[in-house]
């Protein structure tokens, strides 16, 4: 493409336009609005895991004072108010095709504002509470009672997914909603029965949670002149949450405006609608006044949606000289309650061969409900897990079979020559250097190094721990994007696009990318976002499309802006259009030294067309793209208390075109934190005799924080993706995806000198102590020192 | 209800609120100055962090009443006279913030962490210093480098 | 937060008058476990008497006995105290590694001593140093002080104005902190008294601070590291949760106590 020709913004560490208002605290986030005579929601929330509800009393709640209204499910139904359609199973040409048992659909588990018949995890909301003051009605939700009789529950996975287990849904025999087969499974099984090797393993990732640090929170007003709601709400993507709410409130999606600004944090956890959302619309509209609800930290502990959860039983078989022949893999996904999104199952299923050339491999894909709160996408959403087991499992082969870890995964890893390289699952892997990634990672790193650093740690008393793993994750996304250009006279050029950031900087990036195309300065473009009656569609924000799609649609959009701009420019200097050139933002004829500039252009088009000079464009794009790395970290343990030092940290990510290294940086920066946070920390943990979550707080959730991480060595690696005219890839999830893996085989070859034991993360260090003793005794035993 | 009066920002400021009313409560309901968050229940996330006097303190664990008489400086009111705060400008030349709603809070911990420190500051002592605010976006990698730059830039030289 | 009756008392002895005449008081000092607290809704009372702007209860001041440190002096003020620093110092590292840096700033001693959490730091300092805690109303010896998990001797109403810390030959303290809420899963406190060997451990107890004494035996002939190898604690004596179990924070007292053996006047934070 043309355009692309003379790319100066593009590639540069551009410092960001959005950091003005937010480095002098004048962000706008949803709890920032307020509007005249506002009330305020507080929910009414199950305590228990399962429960009938009988029956609900709101008089004692409604004679306290400032009380304007008690609202339930049975109420909700009652003004036709409907499911809310998540469409949870994801659907573009190139996602892998989870259906129920025998090819059946997916069963979802209605999805209403309030349940009307059970409570089906501990912290669902029953009903709504509108009071004058947010502590009026918190405190009148405390006085609403609820008739439940209790029912038997399941929260861990395994448990849920078992025949006789205690059912969430009566329509289905059991819990289990997902349950399909793919790859080819007679030629998997003849290369394992023909395999010289074969290495096995269970693994458990377990169930965390986003933790953005804004709780999330919603403001609803109902105009009646105009029939129209307006709501203020973060999300990860307003356009879609419009259309969901329109379905639920039962209206035309004009009827509904939705704000979303700044927000603070999503990491998927706001990529769905939430019941609050809803309900604060419906209340506005019954008690005509405005109508805000704002989540508690314990809210969103318990009610944010939720992360991961996979148990993953894989086998991979190999040759005599360590090629692998095959993988077999059962995935159980424990989507909650409900299906919200089956993404981390789907997009986790097309990567289970990783960044190897695996030729045969069978998967099957489960899901299962539990008596928990609803998972849906979370950083990198399904690939951290599968790369989890993947790479932990060739360690394992290493181990066992004799192997270096490190010349096992290169004799298998794809080949540049094989790129575009379509996987034993169907995933076509766009392109990628993995070789290359590997040997540039272990020097940035200075692999060889650390025996050195080895040694220097144990004689300081440490165990010393060398973890490496590669990863190769996708980034697919809602297909379509919509970008507008205005040139406005007088005042630069405007973007209006419809995807959602979080942080990611698309203020600035996607500046960059338009500066370029149009050939004007940084400075002169400006990025609007988020609100849904100027941003007319989009995709929103998730599984790293937005600067794939956007820059997609820009260069499309400017493409037909530069062309509708040449026509203008033809019949000011009365010529021809196809004798108009464009080029350094200036259309001119060749032979005269006559040009004009977007701006005069502009100001001759809002004289001859009443919208102006602009443009709107659409593009549907399906053919996922593949970002992928290397990653290797140090450790050091202190033996007698568990407790661990991360010393090194360093990674290598393929993102395809960077547009701005400092911002994708960042986004790998954080994206490590998320990472290591599962390995190490965070645990959304209930108990096993109660179904109480136990780490409903940050008081026991334990997060990344300044002093528990280290600086990292971050290096990105450009390989242009042909599927895209930028040549983009992802940069927003390729930190997250080795880091559990990575700190799991540094933590296994920490303790490889007592033996080899299983941990299962977070390995906290109560694990790793309980571990270093429990090898001990098998040593002093005199057992083997491999302990299942 | 109790009537509070303090200084916030350089202004004299005088209302009448609940007794239990917080300190950031006050700040961003009344006073209109939403640039504080808050992020937490349990005192741990920092998001709220002003400055009373020019200490850092969490404002979600001090009630208004409590600032009563004292001179409470919020985010909006570290630059002056237009000119941004080293710590401000540290933030943005090293991207230490993503989403933005840590940043306040970061931004006036990182403040009185560089005005009040005596003797050089490394890496280490940053960490350590800056563990009552949490982020979820950076990795707290990029702010660290923000801080020390800013020290740095206001002390003139790096072992000051 | 239910609301409350806001009240400003002018003095200590106006405070106590105070909380008499209150229908449920609760005292505010640091603010920092009385304020979660009441926004978890965990408690309702119907006044809360504001401590923190009296001037009788800030200072630190050398007295015959030790260090006099006042009930409302802040966490961070008692770590950068000089006199502090000079006469015990690992009671002002103590104090420094208290929460986080903004806590310190409000935090206080006597809000500390008065909530006796099982897994504050200062409990453990004012037992192994056998500090004198003063009231309004008396003086209280450290050993009959606390009585068990948040439990201490006083009477409602009775406010922690001072404690009078005798100064160590020499003092160390060693803790492993919960990784998520930062507070004490073990520490150990080790002091060389003119009496002998104090050892205080907060964090780990099931019945709060506690001094294992026959760590003080041993270390009292032979203070060193090796002197504990042969002793054990009974993880049935443990607070066990799923942070650390009964058996893990046996394990962590020894340890630390081994180490603030080993490296007196330091404080060592580990997680």
């Amino acid at each position: 493409m043309d355009l692309l020709k003379s790319l100066r913004a593009v590639g540069q560490p551009l410092r960001r336009k959005e950091d003005e208002r937010l480095i002098t605290g004048r962000g706008r986030f949803t709890d920032d609005f307020s509007l005249p005579g506002q009330v305020w929601a507080a929910m009414v929330r199950s305590p228990h895991p399962h429960a009938k509800i009988n029956g609900i009393d709101a008089s004692a709640a409604l004679a306290m004072p400032g009380v304007l209204g008690v609202f339930t499910g049975a109420d909700a139904l009652a003004d036709g108010l409907g499911e809310i359609p998540h469409n949870p199973v994801p659907s573009t040409k190139f996602d892998v095709k989870l259906t129920g048992r025998g090819g059946t659909p997916v069963y979802l588990g209605e999805h209403y504002l309030l349940p009307i018949d059970r409570a089906r995890y501990v912290g669902e909301a029953v009903a709504m509470v509108v009071a004058e003051t947010r502590s009026r009605a918190y405190s009148a939700a405390e006085a609403v009672m609820v008739d439940f009789e209790s029912l038997d529950w399941v929260a861990s996975t395994l448990e849920a997914a078992a025949p006789d287990a205690p059912k969430l849904w009566d329509a289905l025999p059991d819990n289990i909603l997902v349950d399909a087969t793919f790859g080819e499974v007679a030629g998997t099984d003849a290369a394992f029965k023909a395999a010289a090797n074969i290495v096995s393993m269970t693994w458990v990732i377990g169930r965390v949670t986003g933790v953005p640090l804004e709780p999330r929170a919603a403001l609803s007003w109902y105009d009646p002149e105009t029939k129209r709601y307006t709501l203020y709400a973060g999300s990860g993507g307003a356009v879609r949450q419009k259309h969901e709410l329109a379905a639920v409130i039962g209206v035309e999606p004009a009827a509904i405006r939705v704000i979303s600004f700044d927000v603070g944090g999503n990491f998927g956890t706001r990529n769905r609608v939430y019941v609050e959302f809803g309900l604060v619309m419906w209340a506005s509209k019954k008690l005509g006044r405005p109508v805000k609800f704002r989540a508690d930290r314990s809210e969103s502990f318990l009610t944010d949606y939720q992360g991961r959860d996979l148990v993953s039983e894989v086998s991979l078989a190999l040759d005599r000289d360590g090629n692998f022949l095959a993988l077999r893999a059962d995935n159980l996904s424990n989507v909650g309650a409900r299906c919200v999104s089956l993404s981390p199952l789907s997009k986790g299923s097309g990567l289970i061969t990783g960044s190897y050339h695996i030729p045969l491999a069978t998967l099957r894909s489960r899901a299962t409900f539990s008596n928990t709160m609803p998972t849906q996408a979370y950083r990198s959403s399904g690939r951290p897990e599968v790369t989890f087991a993947i790479e932990r499992l060739i360690d394992k082969a290493a181990r066992e079979f004799g192997y270096d870890r490190l010349d096992l995964r290169r004799r298998n890893l794809v080949q540049p020559s094989q790129m575009p390289y379509r996987n034993a699952i169907g995933s076509l892997y766009d392109s990628g250097e993995y070789q290359k990634n590997m040997d540039r990672l272990l020097e940035l790193g200075d692999w060889a190094g650390s025996a050195a650093r080895r040694r220097e740690a144990e004689a300081r008393g440490k165990l010393f721990g060398l973890g490496f793993a590669n990863y190769v994750e996708s980034s697919i996304g809602n297909p379509k994007e919509r970008a507008d250009i205005i040139v406005h006279p007088g005042k630069g050029i405007e973007v209006v696009i419809g995807t959602q950031p979080s942080g990611q900087g698309h203020e600035t990036s996607f500046a960059q990318v338009m500066a370029d195309l149009l050939g004007v300065g940084f400075d002169e473009v400006t990025i609007t976002l988020g609100d849904t009656d100027v941003v007319t569609a989009g995709g929103g924000t998730h599984s790293g499309r937005s600067m794939r799609h956007a820059s997609t649609v820009m260069a499309l959009a400017a493409e037909d802006l530069v062309n509708k701009a040449k026509g203008l420019a033809a019949e000011i200097l009365d010529t021809g259009a196809d004798q108009v050139t464009f080029g350094e933002g200036l259309f001119g004829v060749p032979g005269t030294n006559r040009t004009l500039g977007w701006q005069e252009l502009a100001v001759t088009a809002a004289e001859k067309w009443p919208e102006g000079l602009r443009v709107r464009r659409d593009n549907e794009m399906h053919q996922p793209v593949f970002p992928n790395g290397a990653c290797m970290c140090e450790i050091e343990i202190d033996p007698d208390t568990g407790g661990i030092d991360i010393t090194r940290y360093v990674t290598i990510d393929d993102v395809g075109r960077c547009i701005n290294p400092m911002i994708v940086h960042g986004q790998t920066h954080g994206g490590i934190a998320q990472g290591i946070g599962q390995a190490l920390w965070e645990s959304f943990t209930v108990d096993p005799d109660s179904g109480q979550p136990i780490a409903a707080s940050l008081t026991d959730y334990g997060m990344p924080r300044f002093d528990n991480l280290p600086s990292f060595t971050c290096e990105i690696a450009e390989v242009h993706s042909p599927t895209n005219p930028f040549g983009v890839k992802a940069g927003g999830e390729g930190g997250t995806t080795p880091a559990p893996a990575v700190i799991m085989s540094a933590i296994e070859d920490a303790l490889a000198p007592l033996g080899t034991i299983e941990i299962e993360m977070p390995a906290t260090p109560l694990k790793i102590w309980n571990a270093i003793q429990t090898l001990r005794a098998s040593t002093r035993a005199g057992a083997k020192t491999e302990v299942a | 209800m109790i009537t509070v009066s303090m200084t916030v920002n350089g202004d004299a400021v005088s209302h009448e609120v609940a007794d239990e009313t917080l300190l950031v409560e006050y700040l961003r309901e009344t006073l209109g100055l939403t640039g504080t968050h808050v992020g937490c229940d349990t005192s741990q996330c920092g998001c709220c962090t002003i400055h009373i006097d020019g200490i850092s303190v969490k404002s979600c664990t001090v009630l208004a009443a409590q600032a009563e008489g004292h001179e409470v400086t919020t985010i909006e009111g570290l630059a002056k006279d237009g000119a941004l705060h080293p710590v401000q400008e540290a933030f943005r030349e090293c991207h230490g913030l993503q989403c933005g709603f840590c940043t306040p809070g970061q931004i006036m911990a990182g403040a009185e962490l560089i005005r009040t420190w005596e003797g050089p500051l490394d890496e280490h002592q940053v960490r350590e210093e800056m563990e009552g605010n949490l982020c979820r976006c950076t990795g707290y990698h990029n702010i660290v480098k923000a801080i020390l730059k800013a020290h740095k830039d206001t002390r003139g030289s790096a072992d000051a | 937060m239910y609301p409350f009756t806001y009240r400003r008392p002018t003095s200590v002895a106006d405070a106590v008058k105070m909380f008499a005449t209150s229908d449920d008081a609760a005292f505010l000092s640091g603010g920092h476990t009385l304020l979660p607290t009441l926004k978890a809704r965990l408690a309702a009372p119907s006044d809360v008497i504001d401590l923190t702007a009296l001037p009788e209860l800030r200072g630190i001041e050398e007295t015959a006995n030790g260090l006099l440190i006042r009930g409302g002096t802040v966490h961070a003020d008692v770590a950068a105290s000089p006199l502090v620093r000079r006469k015990i110092p690992v009671l002002a590292g103590l104090a420094g590694s208290i929460g986080d840096r903004h806590v310190r700033h409000r935090g206080t001693l006597g809000g500390s001593v008065a909530n006796n959490d099982p897994a504050a730091d200062y409990p453990a300092a004012v037992l192994a140093l056998n500090a004198t805690v003063i009231t309004d109303r008396r003086r209280i010896a450290a050993g009959e002080y606390f009585t068990g998990l948040f439990e201490t001797c006083r009477e409602p109403g009775e406010i922690v104005v001072a404690i009078e810390f005798p100064v160590p030959l020499s003092a160390g303290y060693a803790k492993f902190r919960n990784l998520a809420s930062r507070y004490a899963l073990a520490a150990a406190f080790v002091a060389r008294t003119k009496a002998g060997v104090r050892v205080a451990v907060t964090g780990a107890y099931n019945k709060g601070v506690t001094r294992p004494t026959h760590f003080e035996q041993a270390l009292d002939a032979d203070f060193s590291a090796e002197a504990l190898d042969t002793l054990d604690i009974d993880p049935n004596d443990m607070l066990s949760d799923a942070a650390a179990t009964g058996a893990y924070r046996a394990n962590l007292i020894k340890v630390l106590a081994r180490r603030a053996v080993v490296r007196q006047g330091e404080v060592l934070i580990y997680k």
